[in-house]
């Protein structure tokens, strides 16, 4: 992706120091210097919530990369040094928030789950004329709850693919990486959430249509 | 607006996205650090329930091929042992047929 890719010439040196500092903690952590993890953790943290906060509810965010970085430690002995750390430490993360939707039960929400608010709010976006407006809309409280609404309705499995692929813009490459799955499971699963997504819009819009007619 | 076409709906599949990306990290702060390496060193300690876990994990997948092996083996023992057994039947049936030949006759 090209926010990963964008480094400029001083900030690839700047990345390759880092790397390299990685490896030397790592080395040290495995030797049994506990303590120079705290390192890789306060390099980390922010990358590690960025993620986490992307796939879980707010409130969990802190557990969640709490988990990731115990599970790193756990299994730091089989990070091999061929990619950087940082990509490693995101597959976890990954991975550690696909954990936490399987183990909770699915929650299936009606339609009259959700507030008039919400059922309004798709008709303010699709009445919004200007970008400005559009973007105000985006970052409307109902715009959020609506999409954890319509995810809510999704096996952890499809929750993450829609996550990676369609909201985080992740190729179906790097997501089926992050996920440590085949590349044709993902994009299968990638084809069927985007229609499953639509499938639940068009049902919500289609009730919100027949409550306003009655 | 009873339904919705292919332009609306990416145009709220987009402000969906756009939902999502907005969304800010909150920071974990230096408490949260703290905890998560006290876990760690328990962990490293060998007192964490992860690592525990984790034996249990591995225990179960050494018992899963232990127990397919086994499993291999009786199958193959109890086919070998139903071909023997068919093909005595079949010669112990064959003698008979054999000895009785001769009193039909």
């Amino acid at each position: 992706m090209a926010r990963h890719l964008a480094v400029g010439c001083a900030g690839f040196i700047g990345v390759q120091t880092l790397v390299s500092d990685d490896r030397e903690i790592i080395q040290r952590v495995l030797q049994g210097e506990i303590d120079r993890f705290a390192e890789l953790i306060a390099r980390y943290q922010q990358h590690v919530a960025n993620i986490t906060n992307r796939h879980v509810p707010s409130d969990r965010v802190a557990e969640v990369a709490h988990d990731v970085f115990v599970r790193a430690y756990s299994s730091l002995s089989s990070f091999s040094g061929t990619t950087p750390f940082e990509h490693w430490l995101s597959g976890i993360a990954v991975r550690t928030c696909y954990d936490f939707w399987r183990a909770r039960r699915r929650e299936e929400l009606p339609v009259s789950a959700l507030a008039t608010e919400h059922q309004a709010w798709m008709d303010h976006v699709l009445a919004a004329e200007s970008d400005d407006q559009f973007r105000e809309q985006a970052r409307r409280q109902e715009a959020a709850e609506l999409l954890q609404w319509a995810l809510g309705h999704l096996s952890a499995e499809n929750r993450l693919v829609l996550t990676l692929v369609h909201l985080d813009g992740y190729s179906v490459r790097e997501a089926a990486d992050l996920l440590g799955w085949t590349l044709v499971n993902v994009k299968v699963r990638a084809h069927r959430t985007r229609q499953m997504l639509r499938a639940l819009l068009l049902e919500r819009k289609r009730q919100d249509d027949d409550t306003t007619q009655r | 607006m009873t339904q919705l076409n292919d332009d609306q709906l990416k145009k709220v599949e987009r402000a969906l996205t756009e939902a999502h990306r907005s969304r800010h990290a909150p920071s974990l702060g230096a408490d949260w650090s703290s905890r998560v390496l006290r876990d760690i060193r328990r962990e490293a300690a060998g007192h964490g329930p992860s690592r525990v876990a984790l034996g249990l994990d591995r225990l179960a997948w050494r018992t899963a091929a232990v127990a397919a092996i086994l499993a291999l083996i009786f199958t193959g023992s109890v086919w070998l042992n139903t071909n023997r057994d068919t093909v005595e039947l079949a010669a112990l049936l064959s003698n008979e047929l054999d000895a009785t030949v001769p009193l039909t006759e």
